[in-house]
């Protein structure tokens, strides 16, 4: 078999496995969104029979949708914020301060994410009540997804603040810079592309946590994953579900489309001097 | 006085000294050149003139003014990075014009300062562009650029022709010791490359241990060695250990050395009974006749085009000859002689 022949069968072989795993799954999703309740897709119909927007206008009208959307949509970017905030201080010490045992620190830091998920939050919400922080629901929650994603914020930024080049920061003292223009003109550049992963890593993994936001907030609070998980157990409404995955999953997509954009265009100028 | 004064300079980490008991001074407008080998110390040395290290004991005055602890920021210094240090993701005219806004430094005359720097340095058509966009020499003339902005006293250079070519490093090498005289700066130049010291410098410190062992003007160094090391490190020399047998109130030293009785008379007195003598290669003299004649074997001949490099066996004691006559062969016999004044006595053998 001729090199040419072998790349084309791997390339018909890698098209079909990009099409079983996406593709596949995205059109089924959309088609069981669309299915018209007042005739069932069945097996023996390629596609439904009857195509519509009514599942759509009836989870946004007749469920708690809305409520959903708002509480998860304040809560990524809020837990997103807090995680990396939280994370700097660690990250700093990591990248920037020579210590013994740092890089076993680096290897704690990232210990957590090891433990299921459903352990950490039923122990997580244990504390939350210890604390009486669960009367706030939103903040709770907030606080639990801020400290239960950090180790992504904290390994990231690590590795930013590991770039920052320090004669870029002797060169900003040399030149009179203060304290906070030396951070604008050597840290700054350099953390962007980090800042951005992890604000985004951790957006992602907060809008779609279910174990913690059921836990510590259920009945009252909801959020689109807790809303998904309800429409999958209660009472299975497969097109109800289709409606909530393509919710949760495209404005992920779209986000990171943008953070690829933001991290090719922070990166060229990361690159300066011997060269 | 002006420039720089330092006394017992000390820089210590952990159970390393860095730099031990170091005293000099700099008058203004002088271009010293800190030499030696790696690890030496005089990097540690010119991150104490800037302030990015405090001294473990010790004082710097710069312009008169105690500045030991004075932050790098609070210095009327300015440094040139070995790796240029330019802000990435700032323009040419933006990394030039930084140092300057730090300061506050009104507009019209951050105009006028950077329209002369600018001019000097030839930076006009590239003002706009990102480091990355410029060749390592135009990164250096940036980097030289934002440093003469700042109109400093002091300027200071941590090997910043480590990462040029050859020839443009000839080239940058004239330019900045121009713009070092243009601009009345004091500077004080950190390399490894003797090369660039003999030709950029006043005067050069040259650094072992820690130490200064030898500050003089190029001149000086190359013919009045104070020590092996220096003899050794400028230029190439033959030193061998002698004896000391005899000497006179006119300064002539009779030596009894590996090689045969030799004299010397350099000018200084002998260090001691045992001392190192050194002589330069190209100070082998075919055609004469006169004192100090040596003969040797030629083990290895290399032809460098102006001259030929002789390496010679004497009985099982090597060393080298330079030579304008190519003709001389491997195996041949060489007879030289060596003019008394050019046999330097070096410090004393304990």
């Amino acid at each position: 078999m001729s090199a040419q022949r072998l790349n084309q069968i791997l390339l018909v072989l890698l098209v079909s496995l990009t099409a079983i795993w996406l593709i596949v799954p995205f059109s089924m999703a959309i088609l069981w969104s669309l299915v018209d309740p007042a005739e069932p897709w069945t097996a023996d119909k390629l596609v439904p029979p009857v195509m519509s927007f009514y599942r759509w206008q009836d989870m946004w009208e007749n469920s708690s949708l809305q409520t959903a959307l708002v509480n998860s949509y304040l809560l990524a970017p809020s837990a997103a914020i807090a995680a990396l905030a939280l994370a700097m201080p660690t990250a700093f010490a990591l990248g920037r301060i020579r210590f013994p045992g740092r890089e076993v620190c680096k290897i704690l830091a990232l210990l957590p994410l090891i433990v299921p998920p459903f352990v950490t939050s039923i122990f997580f919400t244990s504390m939350l009540y210890q604390l009486g922080l669960h009367t706030w629901r939103f903040g709770a929650i907030l606080f639990a997804h801020a400290i239960v994603f950090m180790p992504y914020a904290i390994r990231i930024m690590t590795v930013s603040f590991e770039q920052v080049r320090s004669d870029h920061i002797d060169a900003a003292r040399d030149l009179g810079a203060s304290a906070w223009a030396r951070w604008k003109v050597a840290y700054l550049p350099a953390l962007k592309p980090g800042i951005f992963a992890s604000l985004l890593i951790v957006f992602i993994q907060s809008i779609e946590e279910f174990a913690l936001a059921f836990i510590v907030g259920s009945p009252d609070f909801t959020t689109i994953p807790t809303l998904l998980y309800g429409t999958l157990g209660q009472d299975f409404v497969r097109p109800n579900a289709a409606v909530l995955s393509l919710i949760l999953v495209v404005p992920n997509v779209i986000l990171m489309l943008i953070l690829e954009r933001l991290l090719k265009s922070a990166n060229p100028a990361l690159s300066s001097g011997k060269g | 006085m002006d420039g720089i004064t330092a006394g017992n300079l000390k820089m210590v980490f952990g159970d390393f000294v860095a730099v031990r008991d170091v005293s000099f001074e700099v008058a203004a407008g002088e271009f010293v050149t800190l030499l030696g080998p790696s690890g030496c110390g005089k990097t540690t040395l010119l991150k104490m003139i800037s302030g990015f290290l405090t001294p473990t004991g010790g004082t710097i005055h710069l312009s008169g003014v105690d500045v030991t602890r004075t932050p790098p920021e609070k210095r009327d210094t300015a440094l040139c990075f070995q790796s240029y240090a330019l802000f990435p993701h700032l323009s040419v005219l933006e990394n030039l014009e930084f140092g300057l806004r730090q300061k506050r430094v009104p507009p019209a005359e951050r105009r006028q300062r950077l329209d002369a720097v600018i001019d000097n340095l030839d930076l006009a058509l590239h003002l706009g562009k990102l480091p990355n966009q410029l060749s390592g020499g135009q990164q250096q003339r940036v980097a030289l650029g934002r440093a003469l902005v700042m109109r400093p006293n002091v300027i200071l250079f941590d090997e910043p022709l480590s990462n040029l070519d050859a020839k443009l490093r000839d080239q940058v090498r004239i330019e900045i010791r121009r713009i070092q005289r243009d601009f009345g700066l004091t500077a004080i130049y950190v390399t490894h490359d003797q090369a660039e010291a003999l030709a950029m410098s006043d005067r050069v410190f040259v650094m072992n241990g820690g130490k200064i062992e030898q500050a003089d003007t190029p001149e000086e160094l190359y013919s009045a060695p104070k020590t092996s090391f220096v003899a050794d490190f400028i230029g190439s020399a033959n030193v061998l250990e002698a004896d000391v047998t005899s000497t006179n109130g006119n300064g002539d030293v009779e030596l009894s050395t590996p090689l045969g009785p030799l004299k010397a008379n350099s000018g200084a007195p002998p260090m001691g009974r045992k001392v190192k003598i050194c002589w330069r290669p190209e100070h082998a003299d075919l055609t004469a006749t006169g004192e100090n004649r040596l003969s040797a074997r030629v083990t290895h001949r290399a032809f460098q085009g102006h001259f030929t490099d002789l390496h010679l066996d004497d009985g099982g004691n090597g060393y080298r000859i330079q030579t304008n006559q190519p003709s001389i062969r491997e195996g041949d016999t060489v007879t030289f002689s060596l003019r008394s004044d050019q046999i330097v006595l070096l410090e004393a053998l304990a």
